[in-house]
């Protein structure tokens, strides 16, 4: 990570162009309208294309020149990705769409236009908001709330739980593993595909909570990101789940664009597997994203195809008469196959990640252990499971959390502090989703 | 008056949320200041293990001669033969994943409270690369910041927060439990013990020889100067110093980086520097070594046997050394 204080300009430019398109997509009319959106849209997917896909485009170009023997005479670009462009590209585009839908007046006030795409909590890694949810907050005016700044405190607290404690943890074993693929075995990568999962998720997640949290200190409610995802039963359910903000920017901007299910099934399968490979090149211009995302697309394509033949399994084998194990199984098999994805995600090329796969099912050699990390690491996972179970199944029972009395509340939110004092990661890296 | 005050608080919602985070942050504190110190007099209670070796490395060890080092230390030198070829008594400070960092942290605390007869540095291929791992690594050294005020300065150099993080009774104790457990119990001593710091290995390795190209690489100028400062204090305080690169089972095409600008150093202040890079009775025996980068009892025996040799013939040769 680098400063780079030139690199605002870069902000500074989608932010004047989707000030004045905004304007102008309301003013106009007829096709008018539609030529200041595209405007729009070819300025911030331009900034992308540039800053995050030139070289990755220019770097495949080359290797299919080299194919035929041939040289490749574009330049590579010596750039740095700027830190949350994807995030808030994504919402600044969000904000056009939506004025040229007729859902979002333009805003007409510069500053809070560009406070819309620069608000800190959420400016390097989402939620990525809509307009009609946060352009009116900034209009509010506030006063001091007790119970919100609580809230929004003990929100930051967790979220800084799961980074330091859990996260960042987990990231050490998942990197000693990851990164020297050719040393470990696939028992060691079981182990740490199953750590990247929760690592990416506490990570992810706790920095979402963290924006939120800060936000809500702030009087601004930022929508909700995660919703325990590894609860799922279903991949759909999955995301509809995990990064809920940037799942349904595509849902509403490009699988809606595309015809959604409104149109022939296989066009409609070809849409869901589209969304999915945008989504994948969204997180980074690496063939090993793409692949993620396809193989989610994937999943989501077969789950549908398959539902009737599943359904009907079931019945054979009677496992519809135990709903719980039934669900069980559900929740296990969607969390074995997010984390086959994630191998693609985490892996450092694609050579890598099939190497790893070919470790995992070939199953030969001796598990890698590091006992301080498994020792702290498996304490943080057994409490992430306690709290996350309880807020999943047990809403309504006994909470540490919202317990009525001061001192069991307080108590709990302190041991939390002390966890992160004792357990805590304070030599960790910076949060994976600023790299996108 | 208290309920007044009580009821005056609760209806300003800034004062009533100023009241409960001091309640709050009280809490925090005497639980921080509580668990922290139960953690300190485990820690420092100590018998066994990595730990307890710091603790009597910087607190307690009145050796005649002191081994400096990483884990390469700790397995390298053989106490009965420089005990017995040096005539003094020994101790060995290394450490594993240590660094000049931490080896001069320790020489400052060793140097307050009494000055060794004989220093030997064991230096480590890389030992100037810039990693923040060394940095990372100095973290062993927390629990002794409170009371060691000559090591603040290169605890600092960990992060530009640290002295703040240290406020907390608990922080210099992070991640460390699970070995203030072990090191409160028998395990360690059963798991690798120890003799006046010296570990060693008994295992013997087996895979073929590899070829080192790294050429000149970046350096860390603190850790070079730290290494200068190592050598200037050692020679302020007339202690013989001997730096030494010891056997890896590794054929270097090129002299490493960092030994080579050790090297030219230790010439600049004429401190003898042992150099056993590509050092033929190591690289064409494999069994002397427990793995690449550390050598077997056996090995230790050789090498240490050969090392003594080589300080009394600097001895004689330079007696004012």
């Amino acid at each position: 990570m680098a400063f780079v204080p030139i690199y605002i300009l870069i902000l500074g430019f989608t932010i004047v162009i989707d000030y004045f398109a905004g304007i102008y997509i309301e003013k106009a009319e007829g096709k008018r309208r539609k030529l200041f959106l595209i405007f729009s849209l070819v300025a911030n997917v331009g900034v992308l294309a540039v800053f995050k896909y030139y070289n990755f485009l220019n770097e495949n170009f080359s290797v299919l020149l080299k194919g035929f023997a041939l040289e490749n005479p574009i330049p590579y670009l010596s750039i740095l990705l700027p830190i949350g462009l994807s995030f808030h590209t994504f919402q600044a585009m969000s904000y056009t769409i939506e004025v040229y839908r007729g859902h979002q007046n333009a805003e007409r006030h510069f500053g809070i236009y560009s406070l819309y795409v620069m608000f800190y909590p959420q400016l390097v890694a989402g939620p990525i908001e809509r307009p009609q949810n946060l352009l009116h907050q900034f209009r509010e005016k506030y006063d001091f709330d007790y119970d919100r700044v609580v809230e929004g405190l003990k929100l930051m607290l967790w979220g800084l739980f799961k980074k330091l404690v859990i996260a960042d943890r987990l990231a050490i074993y998942v990197n000693t593993v990851y990164n020297n693929p050719e040393h470990h075995s696939g028992y060691s990568f079981m182990l740490a595909t199953v750590f990247f999962a929760i690592q990416i998720y506490c990570d992810f997640s706790g920095y979402s909570e963290i924006a939120i949290g800060a936000a809500r200190v702030m009087g601004f409610k930022l929508m909700t990101n995660f919703n325990r995802p590894y609860f799922s039963k279903t991949i759909s359910e999955f995301w509809k789940r995990w990064h809920i903000s940037l799942s349904t920017w595509f849902k509403d901007y490009l699988y809606i664009s595309l015809g959604g299910n409104r149109v022939s099934v296989p066009r409609w399968y070809m849409n869901l597997f589209i969304v999915f490979v945008v989504s994948g090149l969204w997180h980074g211009a690496n063939w090993t994203y793409i692949i993620w995302g396809a193989l989610n697309g994937f999943y989501l394509v077969f789950a549908i195809i398959s539902q009737d033949q599943r359904t009907k399994f079931n019945k054979i084998i009677g496992l519809n008469k135990f709903p719980k194990i039934h669900k069980g199984l559900q929740i296990l098999t969607t969390f074995i196959l997010a984390c086959f994805a994630w191998i693609f995600f985490r892996a450092n090329n694609v050579h890598d990640a099939f190497l790893i796969v070919r470790k995992i099912f070939g199953g030969r050699g001796s598990l890698f252990i590091d006992n301080n990390t498994l020792f702290y690491s498996f304490i943080a996972i057994c409490i992430l499971l306690l709290v996350e179970t309880k807020k999943e199944y047990y809403k309504g029972h006994f909470s540490f959390f919202e317990n009525k009395s001061w001192i069991v509340r307080n108590l709990t939110y302190a041991s939390l502090i002390i966890i992160i004092l004792l357990m805590g990661v304070f030599d960790g890296g910076q949060f994976i989703y600023f790299q996108f | 008056m208290i309920k007044a005050i009580f009821y005056k608080v609760k209806k300003n919602p800034v004062l009533y949320f100023l009241a409960k985070g001091i309640l709050f942050l009280l809490l925090v504190v005497v639980m921080d200041f509580t668990i922290g110190n139960v953690l300190s007099y485990f820690y420092f209670k100590q018998e066994s293990g990595l730990q307890y070796r710091t603790t009597f490395s910087i607190e307690k060890t009145t050796a005649d001669e002191l081994v400096f080092g990483s884990s390469r230390a700790n397995h390298h030198y053989k106490p009965e033969i420089l005990e017995k070829g040096m005539n003094y008594s020994y101790y060995n400070v290394g450490r594993d994943g240590g660094s000049i960092l931490y080896h001069y942290a320790v020489l400052e605390a060793v140097l307050k409270r009494y000055t060794p007869k004989i220093i030997i540095l064991d230096v480590n291929e890389g030992e100037f690369k810039q990693t923040k791992a060394s940095y990372d690594r100095l973290s062993s050294l927390l629990p002794y910041y409170r009371e060691h005020p000559e090591m603040r300065s290169i605890i600092a150099l960990k992060s530009k927060y640290e002295k703040y993080k240290l406020y907390s009774s608990i922080y210099p104790y992070n991640s460390v439990i699970s070995t203030i457990i072990m090191g409160n119990t028998e395990v360690n001593k059963k798991r690798k013990g120890d003799y006046l710091g010296y570990i060693p290995l008994y295992k013997s390795w087996n895979e073929e020889i590899k070829e080192n190209k790294t050429g000149v690489y970046e350096t860390d100028s603190v850790k070079i100067k730290f290494f200068e400062s190592f050598i200037s204090e050692c020679k302020k305080k007339n202690i013989q110093l001997y730096v030494v690169f010891s056997p890896f089972y590794v054929k270097y095409l090129h002299e490493d980086y960092s030994v080579k600008l050790a090297k030219e150093i230790a010439n600049k202040y004429n401190v003898p520097f042992f150099d056993y890079s590509n050092a033929v009775t190591f690289i064409n025996n494999k069994k002397l070594f427990a793995d690449f980068g550390h050598l077997n009892d056996r090995g230790a025996i050789v090498f240490t046997e050969d090392l003594v040799k080589k300080i009394k013939e600097t001895c004689k040769s330079e007696p004012g050394n």
